[in-house]
């Protein structure tokens, strides 16, 4: 008798130990994501997060070391060998959408041992095309995020293409 | 006017006509003594006259079209390639060659060579001239042209090279105009004008020679802005301007005497004896002081080749360029000089001075336009409208000249016996209460191969 | 008499000598920038050639419309320059390794460098430029007289000039959106708007240090040399490369010493010459000329006088 009830606590007590995230949160991972941050130009990027953790495998090849993995980066395993999950994890968490704007550059810790931090738009950017420039993943931009009209008419592309001139000539002063 | 001298026609060159009692008046004097129709007339006989019709008619409505249509319609001018043949030939080649002005003022009044007086006021109408010139091709190339006195009054920028070149060429054309003046004075009939302006000829020629030694190197100091842009056989970092002003000494000279075989030979009617006799004389010793000056460019370019260690450069296509601009304009004149001088040959050092004045000019249009951005792939050919533009201005600039040579006292003396203030003599006399002067005022030199005329003051007569 | 004809020689002297005095007396080469002089750090490692840079500075300075949209890659077939209708231009670069394999492209992208000691400043006679105390050299196109000095001058061949205007043609460069938003600590459109950010913003001291931590943290990644850091006497815009800089594009050749420098040999010279030449000039008249009789300059020796007894 005590022998099957003391199964059935270890047992559910193990159970409970595995499946439960490390960090003990109970945060759940998006499998979708909305990235919005260029809503003025681009249409949002619907970010398919759940087919990265598949072909990714590693959390920290996007996270750092915010999700408990393990880095391996020499730069980084300096001070961060034993740092384990964070509580902010996702990018906006601590890649700010405007790195350079004024106030951005006021509050800024020039001290700081992450003073080089890129922003939002940054962090995306590197961090994904470098990776999918090697895994053969999209790289242009609207391959990601198709441009809006206020977008096409920023880049006069698209109904906004200048209209075939004739050559204007080599010489530039024209 | 050959032919009209020979009709018995009075040549203007005192402020009376020769019965001593009617003044010529201006309209007179601004059609040499002819009438409306006799000067008409000898215009349209000039087959010279012909060629300048056309060009004008051609250029002046591209000059204008360049003010109304902006400068991309008669340059290629670029955002690598700003300065073209307005500032490569019209500023940077006719400056050098207009500093005959400072040189022979500096001769005359400065080292006392009065003997060099028969061509002083030509060379200096040719500096004015050139210079004034030069503002015209510097107008017709800057963006703004209207606000050419903003360096003088609006703003100032004192660390630009430019800022001095702008004020030193307006210093200076005031000073030549004052140097000019006197001929204007005599011719017009205003003595005070003259005297006035003697009194302080030694502290304008001084003038002159201090702001002539400074913008002559000034316009060379202005491509240091640009070290690496110029090729460094025509660039020198420590002394570009001391290239550009030694220079400009042969230049000047050289020029002074191209001009003046041109009107020698075109304005043998204008010519008096004092200016004809002289000329061949003074030929040959204006071409003493453009060899030293020859001689001495060539050291200093020598010196400062040396001084970069730029030896291998000249092993390459643009050293060849470089030797050969040396050697037309520098070294072949150097030598017929050397030659002609010595036995006196004029025809051969007069060969020798057009040598130098195209070598100038090829000199500073290498330096500002051809070797200029020598790095870059790209050469900037000139717009056709462009290179029309520089010759009318050219052409206008020796009709002026020709205009003014025709009628002022520069080629000839004006007979100042009689200006209606007494002079100062140092008999005492008053002079203008006698009959005109038996001294002549300058007979009037025949063309080449007829004999002089002989009595004072008279056409030739037949 | 002679004294008299020495003072006015001097007086006219002295007239041209007030102009021509150069006012510069600071030691050029030596200015490191205002302190709160701003900058921007170019990593060309980064740049992908998206362009996006050149089409915000359109809009944000109200450019004309381009020949080709700013999505159009084939503008890289071609090395383009700064010109008056595109302030700043991204150039493709084909670039070797170095065992002589080909690299990758690099993108690198052209702008006024906003120089501590500017070569257009320094050439400019109606100082229409100024170096702010923000970083950002503007310029002034109400008192330009259109000489064009200053594309001459500048050693990067930044400075395109608008020809086709009659009227009101004007220098046209990248004023580091000094008007709309560097006067106000905002960074320019081209920082604002680049996916990569590629261009970092900050004080010129702070982006130097940045630029040496990056070298220092992934000295594979970099060529060890922060471009503009000591160039023509420092630049604001400061450039990382990961080949070779003769490589994409820039003239390694132009030295460290600011264009001023170039010049200021024939500058000193002005005032020397202005002061020794009228009494050199005069001196050389009165030695050559004592016992000669010269005509009637106005002022008469005195041994003409005596001899006429």
């Amino acid at each position: 008798m005590y022998g099957v009830r003391s199964w059935l606590i270890g047992g559910t007590l193990m159970m409970a130990l595995v499946a439960a995230p490390p960090d003990g949160t109970a945060k759940p991972v998006p499998d979708s994501i909305k990235l919005d941050a260029l809503e003025n130009l681009y249409d949002s990027v619907k970010f398919n997060h759940s087919k990265h953790i598949m072909l990714v495998k590693d959390c920290a090849e996007c996270h750092h070391h915010t999700t408990g993995t393990l880095v391996e980066d020499k730069n980084c395993v300096r001070c961060h060998k034993n740092s384990g999950a964070t509580t902010t994890v996702a990018c906006r968490g601590c890649h700010i959408l405007q790195p350079f704007s004024a106030q951005a550059m006021r509050e800024k810790n020039k001290n700081a041992y992450h003073s080089d931090k890129p922003g939002l738009k940054g962090a995306y950017h590197q961090n994904c095309m470098g990776c999918h420039a090697k895994t053969g993943g999209p790289t242009g931009c609207q391959d990601c995020h198709p441009l809006k009209k206020t977008g096409e008419a920023f880049y006069n592309t698209g109904g906004y293409a200048p209209k075939q001139t004739a050559d204007k000539g080599k010489h530039g002063g024209h | 006017m050959n032919r009209y001298a020979r009709e018995g026609v009075e040549t203007v060159n005192a402020l009376y006509k020769k019965d001593g009692k009617t003044r010529w008046s201006i309209m007179d004097k601004l059609l040499l003594g002819l009438t409306p129709q006799q000067y008409m007339a000898q215009l349209i006989r000039n087959p010279f006259n012909w060629i300048l019709a056309v060009i004008f008619a051609v250029g002046l409505p591209i000059i204008a079209g360049r003010f109304l249509f902006g400068l991309s319609w008669v340059t290629h001018s670029s955002c690598d390639y700003p300065w073209g043949l307005f500032l490569g030939f019209g500023l940077f080649g006719m400056v050098p060659l207009s500093s005959s002005g400072f040189q022979l003022g500096t001769t005359v009044e400065v080292f006392g060579r009065h003997d060099f007086e028969p061509i002083e006021r030509l060379a200096l109408l040719n500096g004015l001239l050139g210079y004034f010139f030069a503002v015209c091709f510097l107008m017709v190339d800057l963006g703004q042209p209207w606000r050419l006195p903003y360096p003088m009054v609006v703003a100032f920028g004192p660390a630009a090279v430019l800022f001095l070149v702008a004020w030193h060429v307006a210093t200076y054309l005031s000073v030549q105009i004052a140097e000019v003046s006197c001929s204007f004075f005599e011719w017009i009939g205003f003595p005070m004008g003259k005297r006035g302006v003697r009194r302080i000829t030694l502290g304008l020629t001084v003038a002159g020679i201090i702001l002539s030694t400074l913008h002559q190197g000034a316009l060379g100091a202005l491509f240091t802005y640009a070290p690496g842009k110029v090729h460094p056989l025509w660039y020198s970092a420590s002394f570009q301007w001391l290239h550009f002003f030694v220079s400009s000494i042969p230049g000047g000279l050289c020029m002074v005497i191209v001009v003046s075989t041109i009107a020698r030979k075109t304005m043998a009617w204008r010519c008096d004896d004092n200016f004809c006799n002289n000329l061949d004389k003074l030929t040959v010793a204006l071409a003493k002081g453009a060899s030293m000056g020859l001689a001495t460019y060539l050291t200093i370019k020598l010196i400062s080749v040396a001084h970069d260690n730029k030896w291998e450069y000249l092993a390459t296509g643009w050293g060849a360029w470089y030797i050969v601009e040396m050697l037309i304009g520098v070294i072949l004149p150097l030598i017929i000089f050397a030659y002609s001088i010595r036995r006196d040959k004029v025809g051969l050092v007069r060969f020798g001075a057009v040598l130098v004045v195209v070598g100038t000019v090829l000199n500073r249009m290498n330096t500002a336009m051809f070797t200029f951005n020598w790095k870059l792939a790209e050469r900037e050919i000139p717009h056709w409208r462009e290179i029309v533009i520089c010759i009318t201005i050219y052409s206008i600039y020796i009709t002026v000249y020709r205009f003014i040579l025709n009628r002022l006292p520069i080629l000839y003396q004006w007979n100042t016996a009689d200006e209606a203030v007494p002079e100062f003599s140092r008999s005492g006399m008053n002079l203008a209460a006698d009959k005109p002067s038996p001294a002549p005022a300058g007979t009037y030199c025949s063309s080449v191969g007829e004999p002089a005329s002989g009595t004072a003051g008279s056409p030739v007569t037949e | 008499m002679k004294r008299r004809d020495f003072l006015k020689g001097c007086m006219i002297c002295g007239t041209a000598a007030t102009l021509g005095v150069s006012k510069k007396s600071w030691g050029a080469g030596s200015f490191e920038g205002y302190p709160e002089g701003m900058g921007v750090l170019v990593d060309l490692t980064k740049c992908v050639g998206c362009r996006s840079c050149e089409a915000a500075c359109n809009k944000e300075q109200k450019l004309p419309e381009p020949d080709r949209p700013f999505t159009d890659p084939s503008v890289f077939e071609e090395k383009r320059r700064p010109t008056e209708r595109a302030l700043t231009v991204v150039n493709r670069y084909d670039t070797k390794n170095e065992n002589g394999s080909a690299g990758g492209p690099v993108y690198r992208k052209i702008q006024c460098n906003h120089c501590n000691e500017p070569a257009c400043l320094t050439s400019c006679f109606v100082n229409a430029y100024t170096k702010t105390k923000e970083g950002a050299v503007v310029y002034n196109p109400k008192i330009c007289v259109g000489c064009r000095n200053c594309m001459i001058a500048c050693p990067f061949n930044v400075p395109g000039y608008s020809y086709s205007s009659a009227f009101n043609p004007v220098v046209k460069k990248c004023i580091f959106c000094y008007d709309t938003r560097l006067k106000f600590g905002k960074p320019p459109a081209c920082v604002e708007i680049c996916p990569q950010e590629v261009l970092t913003f900050g004080h010129r001291k702070d982006l130097l240090k940045i630029a040496n931590e990056r070298i220092k943290e992934t000295p594979d990644r970099y060529v060890d040399h922060v471009f503009g850091e000591k160039e023509v006497g420092g630049t604001s815009w400061l450039y990382l490369s990961g080949k070779p800089f003769e490589q994409v594009g820039f003239d390694t050749t132009i030295g460290n010493d600011p264009i001023i420098s170039n010049v200021k040999e024939f500058l000193g010279t002005v005032p020397m010459v202005l002061a020794i030449w009228p009494a050199l000039f005069t001196g050389f008249h009165l030695l050559s000329t004592r016992n000669k009789d010269h005509g009637d300059h106005g002022h008469d020796h005195e041994k003409k006088e005596e001899g006429k007894q």
